[in-house]
């Protein structure tokens, strides 16, 4: 799976699973930050959602890997696999 | 206490209690005041994959609770109800039936029948229709009042975890107000998966027995129902009744703060417990107990020891405890066991304890506790004058309520003054309304925040938003206490309900979704719209309902009777959604005549309206609900309720039904239905002109019955009519009416 198809298929959770509209989901959007405005729970359910897609486990993830779409997509090609 | 005015006495004649501990309240009080846990592995629940497997269920099978073919919730009520009417020695007579009432706490509604039915439906071939008219929370204070012919008023309070305190809370201030002599009411809430999935994707629960003031590492759910006989000293001394103790004030308010955590400032508990304690014309140095809400989350744990220590610094006699270590949390049903413990502890002077400690704990307790006393493992013997309940929900909904050993003249903090509707909002469509970014960016409201909604809290967050631009009102620090909230709901967030059992139907307890879990409670929409309006007062959702949209402006204009608040939101607000279809289609009822929407009040009193200015639509003048109980889906036979309501609404608007000059009716298309209201309204007007709303906007029900109340006013503002009159029906014999009047 290339890094776009991951981006992708990430991009195509956080719009079904967490209601973000996918014209205001770019893959370098600040996830957390003011633009999307995702909270605790939301990462609860990135982690699940992570999980389910790839079988790659985020569970205690370094906070700065839930930046974005890119950056999730970064820790999957990283840990698929594992 | 000769000089005691006795009319504002409300009293506890009856106690009933099914919970993990025991069925029936003197088992369940004696292993709580005991220390006995009913904390155990789980057994209704299939917890593969999950970090928790306990939990605290009721032993006895739903066949051997009733031999009505209720979902659980309801057979858990009945059996506690039943309990209650007995030990209150009350005999309900065809006569009298319409001054008792049922109000009933609930969180998950028919949760248990929705897992069962796309259970079966996914996994065994198809689902039974009957399960279908189990699911929604409506269901359960109308199953009640049928199965002891109980006529009064109904309302199912579905606020979480602090539904049974505010059932409670408005049982009181009803028969305070008049217009009940008693209500059979408490809290009932069955064990299910939906819940034990949501607060396991929270990672909420506690791996083992929750331990509440102490480990707070999460909770442990429980199952059950409370239920206690709340009737005017006046009717109680009348008939002889045995009394417990007396019921004083209470407190509900918002945080508005977060969707599930508590303001961590526990600025909102604050207000609530306050509330409860100046409404009962206390002191805080007065309370010798709380029972806490104590839930065992770090969240509440910190926030409500906050609270406590903040209020009560400075009472040297305060034992606070939290019987849900043994009870576990039992959502709905929660306030309502915790009161009927807290009764028992008040007549039977001992302190149920906090269990859990471990020597280890005890020494960190010590170092915190203060000069509060935690009651740690074993119960504390000592004299209960007052004390208190406190529970607080999702939504960031606080309630607490006071219970007294002795008669106490409470404050008169009635409101007399007139009401008015000063603001409309809504969107209300037949099939299905459109909702743009645009609607959110014309109040403000950010991606960030409206993304997290479901469809039915979308609604009403929209309509309460631009009822309050349309009222003109500007929540601020100044003004932001003295404004409510009030939901009526027929089927509530079912959408996302269906959507999070379908899922972990199918993937597992393990799998439930963190998102979607805190919208699956019925209050999350009046929660949403607290916290980006800035509401910090009454807050409370009713699912009632067709009907529950326009019981909205008869349960906030008794808000403000009762001297809560100066100005109440009041909604209806229902979803039509391709789940509402289904189910409804699969009932064959209301086929392609279902609408959706949300349509929001804003009733004032005169003094707030005319401080600030504000127009005028129309003067809410009298208002009343009744109910005549029949079978829950149905609403043949219930038309005495009907001409009851609105006879009511015309004596408390104090003038004759031939006053009244036009109606906005609830026709919807249905025969049964449509026929109620025509022969009723021949019966008791004659020949009168009939708006009927729903030819146009389909039945959305609780949003049409609030848009017929809108529709009366709006038709009052532009000078047409001195009086109209607005009534509507729900399925089991509910009815609501009010009487608007052209302002002079």
């Amino acid at each position: 799976m290339s890094n776009t198809e991951i981006c992708e298929k990430i991009k195509g959770m956080l719009v079904e699973n967490l209601r973000i509209p996918a014209d205001e989901l770019e893959f370098d959007s600040e996830l957390f930050g003011d633009d999307i405005g995702l909270d605790s729970i939301d990462s609860i359910e990135i982690i699940a959602g992570i999980d389910s897609l790839f079988g790659v486990q985020m569970t205690g993830a370094a906070r700065e890997n839930f930046k974005s779409i890119e950056t999730l997509a970064k820790y999957v090609e990283e840990h698929q696999g594992e | 206490m000769s000089n005691m005015n006795d009319n504002g006495r409300v009293v506890v004649t009856g106690l009933g209690l099914v919970c993990a501990l025991g069925e029936d309240s003197d088992k369940c009080w004696s292993a709580a005041v005991n220390g006995v846990t009913g904390i155990r592995e789980v057994k209704s629940v299939n917890t593969d994959g999950c970090y928790a497997n306990v939990g605290a269920e009721v032993l006895t099978a739903s066949k051997d609770l009733s031999d009505e073919d209720y979902d659980r919730s309801s057979l858990l009520c009945i059996k506690a109800a039943g309990e209650a009417l007995v030990d209150s020695g009350y005999k309900v007579t065809e006569e009298s039936s319409d001054r008792i009432g049922v109000i009933v706490g609930n969180c998950v509604g028919g949760a248990a029948s929705i897992d069962k039915y796309f259970t079966d439906e996914l996994k065994n071939g198809g689902g039974n229709k009957a399960d279908i008219l189990k699911m929604p929370a409506a269901a359960i204070a109308n199953n009640v009042a049928k199965h002891f012919g109980l006529n009064g008023t109904t309302a199912n309070i579905v606020n979480a975890c602090a539904a049974g305190t505010i059932s409670l809370s408005y049982a009181a201030d009803l028969i305070r107000a008049g217009k009940a002599d008693a209500f059979v009411a408490g809290g009932s809430d069955s064990f299910s998966s939906l819940a034990f999935a949501g607060f396991h994707a929270l990672h909420a629960l506690d791996e083992n027995s929750c331990s509440p003031f102490n480990r707070s590492s999460g909770i442990t759910l429980g199952e059950g129902a409370g239920v206690l006989i709340i009737e005017s000293y006046e009717h109680a001394k009348a008939r002889g009744a045995k009394i417990y103790c007396e019921v004083l004030g209470s407190g509900v308010s918002s945080d508005a703060h977060h969707i599930t955590a508590p303001d961590p400032e526990g600025k909102g508990q604050m207000l609530a417990i306050s509330r409860a304690i100046t409404n009962s014309g206390l002191t805080p140095n007065d309370i010798d107990y709380i029972n806490a809400h104590g839930t065992g989350t770090a969240k509440n744990d910190e926030a409500e020891f906050l609270s406590l220590h903040t209020i009560f610094d400075g009472n040297d006699h305060l034992s606070v405890s939290s019987t849900k270590s043994m009870t576990g949390h039992c959502l709905g049903a929660a306030g309502s066991i915790e009161a009927v413990l807290t009764v028992k502890a008040v007549c039977e002077n001992a302190v149920p304890p906090t269990i859990g400690y471990t020597e280890e704990n005890l020494g960190a307790l010590k170092e915190k506790a203060g000069a509060i006393d935690f009651v740690p493992n074993v119960k504390h013997e000592k004299t209960i004058n007052y004390a208190a309940s406190n529970s607080f929900a999702f939504g960031g909904n606080n309630a607490s309520i006071i219970f007294a050993k002795e008669p106490r003249e409470i404050p008169d903090r009635t409101n007399k003054d007139r009401i008015f509707i000063t603001g409309i909002g809504g969107l209300i469509s037949k099939g299905r309304v459109e909702i743009s970014s645009d609607d959110y960016k014309a109040h403000g409201i950010k991606m960030a925040f409206y993304r997290k909604l479901d469809r039915f809290s979308q609604l009403q967050l929209l309509s309460g938003m631009q009822a309050l631009a349309d009222a003109n009102i500007t929540v601020s620090e100044e003004n932001e206490k003295d404004i409510g909230i009030v939901v009526g709901t027929a089927d509530g967030p079912m959408t996302e309900i269906v959507g999070f059992q379908k899922n972990v139907i199918e993937n597992g307890t393990a799998s439930g979704s963190a998102f979607s879990f805190p919208n699956t409670v019925y209050n999350a929409a009046g929660g949403y719209f607290s916290i980006f309006a800035g509401i910090k007062g009454y807050n409370v959702t009713n699912a009632n309902s067709i009907q529950a949209g326009l019981q909205s402006l008869c349960y906030a204009a008794d808000v403000i009777r009762n001297g809560d608040e100066k100005i109440m939101v009041a909604s209806g607000t229902d979803e039509n959604t391709d789940t509402t279809e289904y189910l409804y289609g699969k009932l064959g009822l209301l086929n392609g005549s279902l609408g959706e929407g949300s349509v929001s009040l804003i009733l004032e009193n005169e003094n707030s309206a005319n401080e600030r200015g504000a127009k005028k639509y129309a003067e809410l003048v009298g208002w009343a609900t009744a109910h005549k109980s029949v079978e829950f889906g149905t609403v043949k036979g219930s038309e005495s309720a009907l001409k009851a309501a609105i006879e009511n609404a015309c004596k408390s608007a104090g003038i004759a039904l031939k006053d009244i000059e036009a109606v906005c009716g609830f026709a919807n298309g249905v025969p049964t239905v449509d026929d109620i209201e025509k022969n009723t309204y021949a019966e008791l007007f004659g020949d009168i002109p009939v708006v009927r709303v729903k030819d146009e906007l389909g039945e959305a029900r609780a949003a049409a019955s609030a848009e017929q109340a809108a529709c009366a006013a709006k038709m009052l503002g532009e000078g047409k009519y001195g009086y109209v009159l607005a009534a509507a029906f729900g399925v089991g014999g509910q009815y609501s009416a009010v009487v608007l009047k052209k302002v002079d």
